[in-house]
């Protein structure tokens, strides 16, 4: 591939500052409309799930009882809610500085070291959340004023105050406004979905990555020895693709219990095939060029040569296979919770879903919005990593 | 030819042993594994006959030995040639004649192989009826997409393909039983399995009152499709779109009419026209004839179809034949839309590839009509990529129906490995990986011969 884009190469170069064959890729991509669009719902939803229990939860913002002004929301953050949100912050402010990748990645990850370990001392929210307390306090008229999030019922608030709830179509007419409607134990769809997109992204990213990294590791070193190491991890590869995924996804979860970092990991394990086809046949291609055979004669370690000199070079065509594999992710992990051999107790899209189903009746909106956000997800992705493969592919630039 | 076949197959030998050994590992290395006090946990019994049933259990299965002895006794009993034992378990001799025995299932006390042939039909039923939809479709948009590159279709076609493999099986197969199978909407397809309970004791065609009723059907279906497709290859414009959108409307408002006392409300009234309008509208603008008059006729079929039921459906007895598409119509279009997309795109980029290339410019350079230069030349060289993915179109079909049989209530292979892995069944568990295993490669081998068939230049020999 490099060899075909140097032929374009000096009409890019000559006009602009140069690029490296990956960031030339990744500025092309997003030049595009469907990879704006793309990034911008998995940007509306990253900044959703960072401050989902700010956007839906049963606590007040800020209540004042009898002068006293507290902020109930801020008592019941969680270390996991604590240490997203300091990553969030620190990767945002990490964008407007002039650091280079490698110690980017440094700081942001000494700040979630040192939030997760501040945190894990200082933080320990209420072991019992009693969601209907403030709202007793309101209606009591205990409290001065307070402030409410946008969606005031948490994840799994069941409204037990209220008495006889259940499902209840969206926008119902009643006193409390439902966007989505409510599921069977009257628990708030929306806020089920704000809070199940941090599933949703996670998986994406970590089960991705997790492939990512044993395709990147095999298939460098198949490509890079080629010959005896080839044939045999090929065949590994074979045997990988020879099982049907979800088959071996149902047979892990079901064995081995149900447990969000599990399924992040076999998903992860299950899908590395692809990548390791990729950076095989990158590999093979740069091993013969001579920047990599200058690498090993000056005796480099193998660390340095495979992931210093060659993966930078054969790495784009993995970063469409990633972004086409986090939305897989994705639905694997809709597809096994839909199964129900996923979480139990929180809720994630796809076992929202299976809810719908196991219910006795139809009730479209609790299938609709989960799904749709499944779908919309996955679409995003599936833009991004079509505009990445369109602007790796050397057909469409020479026309 | 044959020397490349047989040792293609004889490859396959250590590929199936690897996929077993990667999923038994998985199976035995799990916290409790397979082992009888699982099997019989969450059974309520006394302690005296649990302990009598694990013994039980123990005994038939073998499962009290190591792992790896229970994968080698599997191994030999699964392969046709093997080792013989005794009553008392000691190994008593060898034999080439022995026959694979795939075992009996833990939860089901069958055995596996009786399992399989009642399970495997239905899911290469659906398979076998989706398959050529998806390539018929898939075809004729790839290639119309390709050579009208960059065109308004293209650019359609391209991002409604996106759309349709981004929507989730699950989604779908919710939705469309939620609201076109349940009484609560439109009662109009049947909720499960592949035929209704009766279906052994109807006749295999359907059958009318009389034969009046019977061309009184006949007629009225096929006048509203003809008519659409007249209305669909006509020139002009503004007329199709009128007509069609028209049309829509009506359906739409007789659809909602036709909902349920309970169900009824102004919002489908008002929101079914739109729905309508999205999908009818667009293809009648659209200036490809085949795709105008394939889509809107059906839409026209369907419409006649339910005219004609309304009207001649008086003492109609489905049939066998039509008991059974009813039932299929769903799950097919479920396990058929997301290939269809993935089909299509590479239909498209390959058919572009070809279109480029130096011989197709030859050939339009030398007077060929361009439909020629498609369908004989292009089209021909672009099917490679088509054959390739045939093979690993089969695979993910198969784990689509572990979704779409899971939806509708199909009992087939796809619903028996759910429940062989959820009730840790060891030996469905093992036969259904064994089978979906050999299935794929028999489908890789038989795409690389296709491959051959298809290009003089690759030869095995």
């Amino acid at each position: 591939m490099t060899e075909l884009n140097s032929n374009s190469q000096p009409s890019a170069s000559s006009t602009q500052t140069r690029y490296s064959f990956t960031q030339r890729v990744i500025k092309d991509t997003f030049t595009r409309w469907g990879a704006r669009i793309g990034l911008a719902w998995i940007a509306i939803l990253t900044v959703v799930a960072v401050f989902a229990p700010f956007v839906a939860s049963s606590f007040p913002w800020l209540i004042s009882q009898s002068g006293v002004v507290t902020s109930p929301l801020l008592e019941h953050l969680s270390l996991a809610d604590v240490t997203l949100l300091m990553t969030f912050f620190t990767a945002f402010f990490l964008c407007f500085t002039q650091l280079n990748l490698e110690k980017k990645a440094i700081i942001l990850i000494a700040a979630v070291i040192i939030t997760l370990v501040a945190g894990s001392l200082t933080i320990n929210p209420p072991k019992l959340s009693i969601y209907e307390h403030y709202r007793t306090l309101h209606q009591q008229g205990d409290v001065d004023w307070v402030i409410y999030p946008p969606i005031p019922f948490s994840a799994q608030d069941y409204l037990r105050d209220y008495g006889d709830t259940g499902l209840e179509h969206p926008l119902s007419k009643n006193d409390r406004r439902h966007w989505f409607g409510t599921e069977e134990n009257g628990a708030d769809v929306l806020s089920r979905m704000i809070h199940a997109s941090r599933i949703a992204l996670a998986i994406g990213f970590i089960a991705t990555g997790i492939a990512m990294s044993i395709g990147i590791v095999i298939g460098g070193l198949m490509g890079f020895f080629s010959g005896k190491v080839d044939m045999i991890g090929m065949r590994i590869v074979e045997v990988f693709e020879a099982i049907p995924t979800l088959f071996l996804l149902l047979t892990f979860v079901a064995f081995f219990g149900r447990s969000l970092y599990l399924m992040m990991v076999i998903i992860g394990i299950t899908g590395w095939t692809g990548y390791a086809r990729y950076i095989r046949a990158e590999f093979l291609r740069l091993r013969q060029q001579d920047f990599v055979q200058a690498a090993i004669s000056l005796g480099l370690p193998l660390p340095s040569i495979l992931f210093r000199h060659m993966l930078p070079n054969g790495i784009a065509p993995v970063l469409v296979a990633a972004s086409f594999g986090v939305a897989s992710a994705i639905l694997s992990e809709a597809t096994l919770s839909f199964l129900g051999l996923g979480l139990v107790g929180e809720p994630s899209w796809g076992q929202m879903l299976n809810q719908a189903v196991k219910s006795s009746s139809f009730n479209w909106w609790m299938a609709a919005f989960p799904g749709g956000a499944i779908f919309l997800t996955v679409f995003a992705y599936n833009l991004i990593g079509e505009a990445m493969r369109d602007a790796i592919d050397p057909h469409l630039h020479k026309s | 030819m044959t020397d490349y076949i047989l040792r293609r197959i004889l490859l396959m030998i250590p590929t199936l042993l690897g996929i077993t050994i990667v999923v038994f590992t998985v199976m035995a290395s799990a916290p409790g594994g397979i082992s009888a006090a699982t099997l019989v946990d969450g059974q309520n019994l006394d302690p005296e006959a649990k302990r009598e049933i694990e013994a039980y259990y123990n005994r038939i299965y073998g499962l009290d030995s190591p792992p790896a002895v229970q994968y080698l006794r599997w191994l030999n009993n699964v392969s046709p040639v093997g080792f013989e034992f005794d009553d008392a378990g000691d190994i008593s001799g060898f034999s080439l004649t022995k026959g694979s025995d795939l075992g009996k299932s833990f939860r089901y006390g069958r055995q596996v192989s009786e399992l399989l042939s009642e399970r495997v039909p239905i899911t290469l039923l659906l398979n076998a009826v989706s398959i050529p939809i998806i390539y018929l479709i898939a075809i004729i948009l790839g290639v119309y997409a390709a050579t009208q590159r960059g065109s308004r279709f293209d650019i359609t076609s391209g991002s409604v393909m996106l759309a349709l493999w981004s929507i989730p099986t699950m989604l779908a197969g919710v939705l469309l039983i939620g609201f076109f199978s349940n009484v609560q909407y439109w009662h109009w397809f049947p909720t499960a399995g592949i035929s209704s309970p009766n279906a052994d004791n109807l006749p295999f065609m359907p059958h009318w009152q009389s034969l009046g009723q019977a061309g009184l059907f006949g007629l009225i279906s096929s006048g509203f499709t003809g008519l659409t497709v007249w209305l669909a290859a006509l020139g002009s414009v503004t007329i199709r779109v009128g007509v069609f959108s028209l049309l829509a409307v009506i359906a739409a408002v007789l659809m909602a009419s036709a909902l349920p006392e309970s169900s009824q409300s102004l919002s489908w009234t008002l929101l079914l026209p739109v729905i309508f309008l999205f999908f009818v509208t667009p293809v009648a603008l659209s200036d490809y004839v085949i795709l105008r008059i394939a889509y809107l006729g059906l839409f026209g079929l369907i419409l006649g179809l339910f005219a004609a039921l309304h009207y001649a459906g008086e003492g109609f007895i489905s049939g066998f034949f039509v008991d059974r598409a009813w039932h299929l119509v769903l799950p097919v279009f479920c396990l058929s839309y997301g290939g269809l997309a993935v089909l299509t795109k590479l239909t498209r980029t390959s058919m572009l590839e070809n279109l480029m290339s130096d011989y197709a410019r030859t050939a339009r350079a030398k007077g060929l009509a361009e439909k020629d230069v498609i369908w004989r030349h292009v089209f021909r060289n672009s099917l490679l990529p088509l054959i390739t993915v045939a093979a690993s179109l089969l695979p993910g079909m198969l784990s689509g129906s572990v979704i779409v049989e899971s939806i509708f209530s199909i009992e087939g292979m796809g619903k028996l490995a759910i429940e062989a892995v959820q009730t840790r069944d060891r030996e469905l568990v093992l036969s259904i990986t064994l089978l979906s295993g050999l299935l794929t490669l028999l489908g890789y081998l038989i795409s690389d011969l296709l491959y051959a068939v298809a290009d003089p230049r690759i030869s095995y020999d």
